[in-house]
């Protein structure tokens, strides 16, 4: 039997599904994208270094923040330019107001009424009318986070090469602190809602990939994590390839053994769960979640989780900030504009990589790995062994349907970050 | 729209990076308000009913690049009473534009994907040369103040209008510390506002995301470009190429 699903609504950008169900058999499971493609890598090359980041974050509306920062730290590498203090407090906040945003929207907008079978988000809303009011004013936070230092919530304007080109009003830093403050309890509420679903019973075992500092909760910087391996960003670049299936628009990108991995909210719980924050932790106890969780639909609860994680953090980076009697930055210099350069950032889906090599100030060649990427081929080997998902053979055609929406969209996956 | 029944709407995305979906989204609380003044036709990100076969008010957002979405866009025109553009991608052709504005399309597409056979890659068109549209809320992304008074204004029967002036007229830079004479390339005076000039608020140079507005002396911009940021020919051209907004530049141009 033949099952296809032409378009999958709430995700961000456009796809469908196909797949044979041979006796009770998941085979040939297929996402096919359906976005065009814009060519941006080619779009870069030639063009100032300062238009990697510009031009990057068109690629995505909804993790601009993500692409920006890539694209500033592989430029800020291939300088040997660090970012010192407060510009780069500045900047993780932004990265945490991204994530608050972006989690905030998938998790309640996206996912949610998948748990309760509704069709609509104006179902959810009418039965839950106050959890609706508590995601929107937490993704207004997130969004608070970005605009005050980013200047901007799409497509933020501040970041520069070595850091953020002005500095927000004292004022407006206690305000945000405040609202975070305020607004804790909420994010744990809406946690909570997230920890007490009933998620299906899945199981396949991949390899988890994400960031790893061992002074924090990794999301800005740091090294690769693989299972329990630690190496240099460099050095992953060596293990992974892109391939091209077909003529497909986005690239899978798997280990040079072709095996899939998976990155995103529950490659860094399975990778780094002990540096959450202690009331994001108090909450992953809660949840009761045996690690390492291979259970991708546990994705959703990680985010949640990080939600939390990510508003303690603010109030953590916010009230140092506000000790000081004015934030200042300054403007670097510049010197040599030639190298080459890997960033990488944990972008609110995953590992995101921004590879390029600069001369005298203009681009040669750029080189974009997205976390959508990434996940697409172990995503489709999940789907590949779904008849595995509780309860398979007694579920009707309708209801396979919705289940495998259910496993995507559980991914985040982000089409247009996939096609770039 | 007829006042005794909720107008049908949809917002539908094209090839983007539905950052302008987002900002309409960013409205919060406001946005939610307005979903209940309306009946959904399409809102992808929110449902997944089955579609409709009316709207009364498309809104969208992108570029129709593969032959499925030219296909869709003319679908959406047909059954749509009004269709309203939104975002430099929609309106101007977007930074995909970009693409076609570097020589040979294939050379390019082959540096990307080993297989480029059955990849749709034509010359991108904006929305506006593709089909008919009622209405146009311009920039990258749309400032959601600016969409959420010109959704209203719709909704009431009113015709939303845009002020004809340049974001300098919004700048808090202006008469002071302009960027463009402290030699940045700023697009400011042939640019469209409406937006609030955040830009140039930001340390950051106007880069024309809204498009030109009606009758700007191009040669002027560029001469300014030439002497007070002293860019080359091809420097020039390449940060007007940016939203892929050259054909407009040329419609725009009257000195």
């Amino acid at each position: 039997m033949k099952l296809r699903i032409d378009h999958i609504a709430k995700i961000e950008g456009h796809a469908s599904f196909t797949a044979d169900i041979v006796n009770g058999d998941v085979r040939a499971a297929k996402i096919k994208i359906e976005e065009g493609a814009r060519l941006f890598e080619g779009i870069i090359q030639d063009r100032k270094d300062v238009e990697i980041p510009e031009i990057g974050s068109r690629i995505c509306g909804v993790c601009p923040v993500a692409h920006s920062f890539a694209g500033f730290k592989a430029i800020e590498k291939a300088y040997s330019i660090e970012v010192k203090e407060p510009a780069l407090s500045l900047r993780k906040l932004m990265a945490l107001g991204q994530l608050i945003n972006s989690h905030a929207l998938h998790l309640f907008f996206f996912s949610l009424s998948d748990f309760f079978g509704f069709k609509s988000d104006l179902e959810l809303v009418n039965a839950y009318p106050e959890k609706t009011h508590d995601a929107v004013k937490i993704r207004d936070i997130g969004n608070k986070l970005v605009e005050t230092i980013g200047g901007r919530s799409v497509h933020p304007l501040t970041p520069c090469i070595g850091g953020i080109s002005k500095a927000p009003d004292m004022n407006e830093l206690k305000q945000l602190l405040n609202d975070c403050q305020n607004n804790l309890e909420l994010a744990v509420k809406l946690g909570e809602l997230f920890v007490n679903l009933k998620y299906p019973d899945f199981y396949r075992q991949t390899t988890f990939v994400s960031l790893y500092n061992s002074d924090e909760y990794a999301i800005y910087d740091g090294q690769i994590k693989i299972g329990e391996k630690i190496i240099k960003p460099e050095e992953f670049m060596v293990l992974i390839k892109e391939i091209q299936k077909g003529n497909d628009v986005a690239k899978r990108t798997l280990f040079s053994d072709d095996k899939s991995y998976m990155v995103g909210a529950l490659a860094r719980l399975n990778n780094h769960r002990e540096q959450l924050n202690p009331q994001a932790k108090e909450l992953l106890e809660e949840s009761k979640i045996k690690f390492p969780c291979h259970n991708p639909f546990y994705n959703i609860l990680g985010q949640a989780i990080e939600l939390v994680h990510c508003f303690e953090e603010a109030i953590k980076i916010l009230s140092e900030l506000v000790k000081k009697e004015k934030i200042e930055v300054s403007e670097t210099v510049v010197q040599n504009r030639t190298g080459n350069g890997l960033g990488v950032f944990e972008a609110p889906r995953g590992l995101l990589f921004y590879d390029v090599k600069i001369k005298d100030g203009t681009v040669q060649k750029v080189n974009i790995i997205s976390p959508t990427c990434q996940n697409l081929a172990n995503l489709e080997a999940d789907l590949e062994e779904f008849e595995k998902i509780g309860e398979f053979e007694n579920l009707n055609t309708e209801e396979r349907k919705n289940k495998i929406k259910m496993l995507i969209r559980a991914y985040d996956p982000c089409v247009t970050c996939a096609v770039h | 729209m007829e006042t005794n029944q909720k107008p049908v709407i949809a917002i539908l995305s094209l090839t983007c990076c539905e950052g302008c979906q987002v900002a309409i989204f960013d409205l919060g609380e406001r946005f939610l308000e307005f979903l209940t003044k309306v009946n959904i036709g399409d809102i992808g990100l929110i449902e997944e009913m089955p579609d409709v076969d009316k709207y009364d008010i498309a809104i969208v957002e992108g570029t129709a690049i593969t032959k499925e979405q030219i296909r869709k866009l003319k679908s959406i025109r047909k059954k749509s009473k009004i269709v309203i553009a939104i975002g430099a991608c929609a309106l101007l052709g977007g930074p995909q534009e970009m693409k076609d504005y570097r020589g040979d399309k294939k050379t390019l597409i082959r540096q990307i994907y080993p297989n480029v056979r059955g990849i749709d890659n034509p010359n991108v068109k904006s929305v506006k040369e593709m089909i008919n549209v009622d209405y146009e809320i311009p920039g990258c992304p749309i400032n959601k103040e600016e969409f959420f008074r010109i959704i209203n204004e719709i909704l009431e029967n009113k015709i939303p209008k845009i002020e004809q002036k340049s974001v300098c007229e919004e700048c808090i830079r202006k008469n002071k510390m302009c960027l463009l004479l402290l030699g940045k390339p700023c697009l400011g005076a042939i640019t469209l506002a409406g937006c609030g000039a955040p830009c140039p608020k930001n340390n950051f140079l106007c880069d024309g995301c809204r498009g030109p507005r009606q009758k700007i002396n191009l040669n002027a911009m560029k001469k300014a470009l030439k002497i007070k940021v002293r860019l080359n020919d091809e420097e020039i051209e390449m940060i007007l190429q940016r939203f892929g907004k050259c054909n407009e530049l040329k419609k725009a141009n009257k000195p």
